[in-house]
């Protein structure tokens, strides 16, 4: 019979409190005591008694323990600190081998973990530096054309919103409109020819020109460092430029004599400089360096292009902030919108404003606008992922590394304990051993991490920069050594010093199996399974990535090169000279090529048996642009050379839409486009004009004499060398030059536009990539000290086994069943999360690869190849060991 | 008079020692205490009280037998030194002393 025992926590408190000299009679005395108890009052009552009698023993002469006869120093006195380092030291350069494994897989854990803080750090910073930044909003809205129009987000007004907010809606601080422009710009230089600066590249440049409206300063804080805040954009024609630009338009002049100088855009719009501002050093969106007053808007010709009055369009570079008064909430607003909305659209396009947080401007892409660059949220989460899992598994190896050392350390442990050596110093020695590498494997990082940020300076935001001697940076840093060596150290520190001394130094050396061998398969298992999953992901990605590449386009994207004349005018006549030129196969006038990221929708009506509105979108070019991007036809023929809109060719979506089986019934009906009635000539095949993120949306063709300034050039491609073309594009830059005489000859292959829609994956499938590499990599060292391990632990069993006649295949299948046992399980693991993440991904995508099965079999015999290639090292050396050796000590 | 101090609790204790003989150990003392006294003592205060004693050298102990309702541990045993009891003894004198120079008219009568 059990008798009843007196609450554990009870004892064990006692235990730990009460000196051990008086804790036998103590605990003797409490036990009798309890038994009486017992007896006469009862289980419950006697434990309460019990309690409190254990706790009215924390008394001091209780808790006082005697001084031992033999003392030893406490396990942190700097005597023993300087023991630990310099065990350490010897021991690190004796295992040079797991020594330098550990090291290389530490750096590498490391290293990728600290560029991925600097990338992740740099962008969750990004505008949060601004005084008062959760007041400032942006002021966006949802916009829809038309009754039966679907509405969209959109991270812009319409133009004349702002300043109508700022009278009508009550209960905003502070409203600032500006709109973001592009353009040349020139510095005249008194009698010499004015200096140039051409424009920047479209989504290569930061945007920097803005028309502002005075309010933005007080917005957003900036130093000023010449002109008076309070005057210097109230007029028409003003300029407050930064300062670096400044220094770049006038060279080194003192700022004050800058003032009053003048600037020119748009080959016409004279500014004269009223301020110098000191630019922001931190990072942030709003990268403008040339602040044009909006005044300047009325009183210019750039009214042409920013129509101040016109509620019924609306384009991105439309921007306004807003400031709200503090304890405002942007809720609270929301029904003034409203009404401000019913007020302003009545007609056919609506817009509801809304406010946006200046912290979601840099990671939320609905809202788009053409200046502030967006982080991907998902994926700034998914390095930090990736990064985590990446110092985990280099921290595992370390773990299964020591512990398969343990063998030959046991001794040293039983000799250290019988000399008096406590659990805790030992501990601490294994801990300051880990220690010790992980700095060093910190410093290897540090030296590492600037040559890495340059070379993959693709990956990387623009602006990012590595401070060492950062406050952050230095936290982090002091983080990931805590952590890693924690991490990596705890564990081997508690198995080592768990040694009994009496066993080791008898020779039982191994370690028990059961749970601990469990313990460190576990460890394997989990290593698999992470980059299994990093396998599986490398290949989904890049198999979406080559279906994007190789898939049927509908059009032929084959030495075409497009020209942006744009703004410059005379495509027409730029057209006529290149046309004639050898190894121009065909021009069109156009507007953009087939597929690329700018795209116009607009609206079309059908009336047959019931009227059909639809937003279609918008193919524009002359009767060249069929031909010459090779579009299939499925019905009917292209249209006529013409001066205006007279026909139209759809695809073969558009035609289903409208209702008609086939194609070619499609033919001759009348499309209702701008109120003129426009007969269908042809349907062609459906090709794309986005990326592959979107369907294909219904689509038409046609001329459009306004929008067609650019121009598409097709190249003789056939039998024609690289240097053939280049004297081609040499050729043409050269008409260009005799039409355009001061600008810039400009022109990208098509093949590059369609490659730009996909940058997001390709830094993905680079990132994928180098984490797969990195992950096996490491993974493959820890498998590498596991068999280590097994093989010296199974010595003795192996040549028995070869004495008794086993053959060398026999006994390498036989060490690396187990292995091939761990991967196997870690493939079942990694499958369904694999799954499951590359499901997320591939939703992106309209046109996706399907996940097959076969790539699971695939990255499971590639695990299997990469470990049994990594054991058999082992393996086979241990198969080929002479039995005599091993059997013959005991 | 040269003589160490002691406190009542001390000396009650020191007394209870004497009492119990050689059986004299943390839990019997605390019983005897209950039942000569009438004072319910805790274990944890007569252990003090021991240790004490102890230290001031008019107690010695060692470790006795293991029983069972002890779970297996021994007993401390104490016994009087014979420095507690030359202090027992000067106490008693110097009680007797002041009792006996008491005039009988000194004390209020008690009936008891």
């Amino acid at each position: 019979m059990k008798y009843p025992q007196p609450p554990r926590w009870a004892d064990r408190l006692l235990e730990v409190f009460c000196a051990p000299h008086l804790l036998e009679e103590v605990q003797g005395d409490l036990y009798e005591r309890y038994g009486r108890d017992l007896a006469e009052v009862g289980v419950r009552k006697a434990n309460r008694r019990y309690a409190a009698n254990v706790l009215k023993f924390i008394k001091p002469f209780a808790l006082k323990r005697q001084n031992s006869a033999y003392p030893s120093p406490s396990f942190l006195h700097p005597v023993m600190i300087r023991n630990y380092l310099k065990t350490s030291f010897r021991n690190l350069t004796k295992n040079r081998v797991s020594a330098l494994i550990n090291l290389f897989g530490l750096s590498l854990g490391v290293t990728a973990c600290l560029v991925i803080y600097l990338i992740t750090n740099y962008e969750l910073s990004y505008d949060t530096f601004h005084a008062d930044r959760g007041r400032i909003y942006r002021l966006i809205g949802t916009e829809k054309f038309g009754p039966n129009a679907e509405t969209h987000p959109a991270g812009f007004v319409p133009n004349p919103v702002p300043l109508a907010i700022r009278k009508e809606v009550t209960g905003l601080e502070t409203v600032a409109a500006f709109h973001n422009i592009t353009s040349a710009v020139l510095i005249p230089g008194g009698t010499e020819k004015p200096k140039r600066f051409e424009q920047g590249k479209h989504g290569v440049d930061n945007q920097e020109i803005v028309v502002v409206e005075p309010q933005y300063f007080t917005i957003f804080n900036y130093q000023w460092l010449a002109g008076n805040p309070k005057t210097a954009l109230t007029e028409p024609f003003q300029l407050v430029l930064s300062e670096q630009k400044a220094r770049k338009y006038f060279g080194d002049l003192p700022l004050e004599q800058m003032l009053g100088k003048e600037v020119i855009y748009w080959d016409s719009v004279r500014v004269s400089v009223a301020g110098i501002v000191k630019e922001w050093d931190k990072p942030t969106d709003f990268t403008f360096t040339d602040f044009i007053s909006f005044a300047t808007i009325r009183s210019s010709r750039m009214s042409k292009s920013i129509n101040l009055d016109d509620w019924n369009d609306i384009w991105s570079s439309s921007q306004a902030f807003v400031k709200l008064p503090e304890g405002t909430k942007p809720e609270q607003l929301t029904a003034s919108f409203q009404q401000f909305s019913k007020r302003h659209f009545q007609k056919e396009f609506k817009f509801i404003p809304g406010l946006q947080p200046l912290a979601d401007l840099h990671f939320n892409a609905d809202y788009v606008d053409n200046y502030s660059r967006k982080a991907h949220l998902p994926t700034l989460y998914g390095m930090m992922g990736v990064a985590v899992f990446i110092l985990l598994i280099a921290a595992i190896n370390f773990v299964n590394l020591s512990t398969a050392q343990s063998v030959q350390r046991a001794k040293e442990i039983g000799v250290r304990k019988v000399l008096g050596s406590s659990r805790k110093s030992l501990i601490f020695q294994f801990l300051s051993e880990t220690t010790l590498l992980t700095l060093a494997a910190v410093s290897m990082a540090l030296v590492l991490v600037g040559p890495i940020l340059s070379a993959f300076q693709s990956l990387t935001p623009k602006g990012l920069t590595f401070e060492l001697f950062s406050l952050e940076t230095l936290l982090f840093l002091l983080f990931v050594t805590v952590t890693t060596s924690l991490l990596a150290g705890f564990y081997p520190s508690l198995v080592l010093s768990s040694f009994r001394p009496a066993l080791t130094l008898k020779g039982q050396t191994a370690l028990k199996s059961g749970q601990k061998g469990y313990f460190r398969k576990g460890l394997i298992v989990f290593q698999f399974t992470v980059s299994l999953v990093f396998i599986i992901a490398t290949l989904i990605v890049d198999r979406q990535l080559s279906y994007i590449r190789n898939k049927e386009l509908g059009f032929s994207t084959d030495a075409i090169i497009s020209i942006d004349a744009g703004r410059a005018g005379k495509a027409d006549v730029l057209a006529q000279r290149i046309r004639p030129l050898s190894g121009v196969e065909r021009v069109s006038m156009q507007w953009f090529p087939p597929m690329g990221m700018s795209y116009m929708m607009t609206k079309m009506k059908y009336t047959g048996k019931q009227e059909i509105e639809m937003d279609v979108s918008a193919k524009v070019g002359d009767e060249n642009f069929i031909p010459l991007y090779g579009i299939r036809l499925l019905a009917g023929r292209n249209y006529l050379k013409s001066d205006s809109l007279r026909e139209l060719v759809i695809n073969a979506t558009f035609a289903k839409r409208l209702g008609f089986e086939k194609p070619a019934e499609a033919l001759n009906q009348f499309l209702d486009f701008n109120g003129k009635k426009i007969p269908i000539v042809g349907v062609v095949a459906d090709f794309h004009e986005q990326s592959f993120h979107d369907k294909i949306d219904a689509t038409f063709i046609g001329y459009l004499p306004q929008q067609s300034r650019n121009l598409g050039v097709r190249l003789t491609s056939n039998g024609r060398t690289m240097n053939d073309v280049k004297a081609t594009l040499a050729s043409i830059e050269e008409q260009w030059n005799a039409i355009h005489p001061d600008k810039k000859f400009e022109y990208e292959f098509l093949d590059d536009r369609i490659a730009r829609l996909y940058e997001k994956e390709q830094k993905t499938s680079r990132l994928v990539n180098t984490a797969t590499a990195i992950a096996i990599l490491i993974s493959c060292m820890g498998l590498f000290g596991l068999a280590t391990f097994t093989a010296e632990q199974r010595t003795k069993e192996i040549s028995i086994r070869k004495v008794l006649g086993a053959s060398v295949a026999g006994i390498v299948a036989l060490l690396s069943r187990d292995f091939l046992k761990l991967v196997f399980i870690a493939l079942l693991l990694a499958a369904p999360v694999a799954w499951w993440a590359m499901n997320e991904w591939l939703k992106d995508f309209a046109y996706k690869v399907d996940i097959e099965w076969w790539v699971f079999a695939l990255a499971g015999l590639l695990a299997v190849f990469i470990a049994l290639l990594t054991i058999s090292f082992q393996s086979i050396r241990a198969a080929l060991m002479n039995p005599v050796k091993s059997l013959r000590s005991e | 008079m040269r003589r160490s101090y002691l406190g009542e609790f001390e000396e009650v204790v020191l007394l209870t020692v004497a009492v119990l003989g050689t059986g004299a150990y943390g839990v019997a003392i605390t019983d005897e205490l209950d039942r000569q006294t009438g004072r319910a003592v805790s274990i944890s205060a007569v252990h003090a009280a021991l240790h004490r004693l102890e230290e001031k050298g008019m107690l010695k102990s060692h470790l006795g037998e293991a029983t069972a309702e002890r779970g297996g541990r021994r007993k401390r045993l104490f016994s009087v030194t014979v420095l507690g009891s030359r202090t027992l003894h000067d106490i008693r004198a110097v009680r007797d002393q002041l009792w006996d120079s008491i005039s009988p008219q000194g004390l209020p009568a008690v009936s008891l």
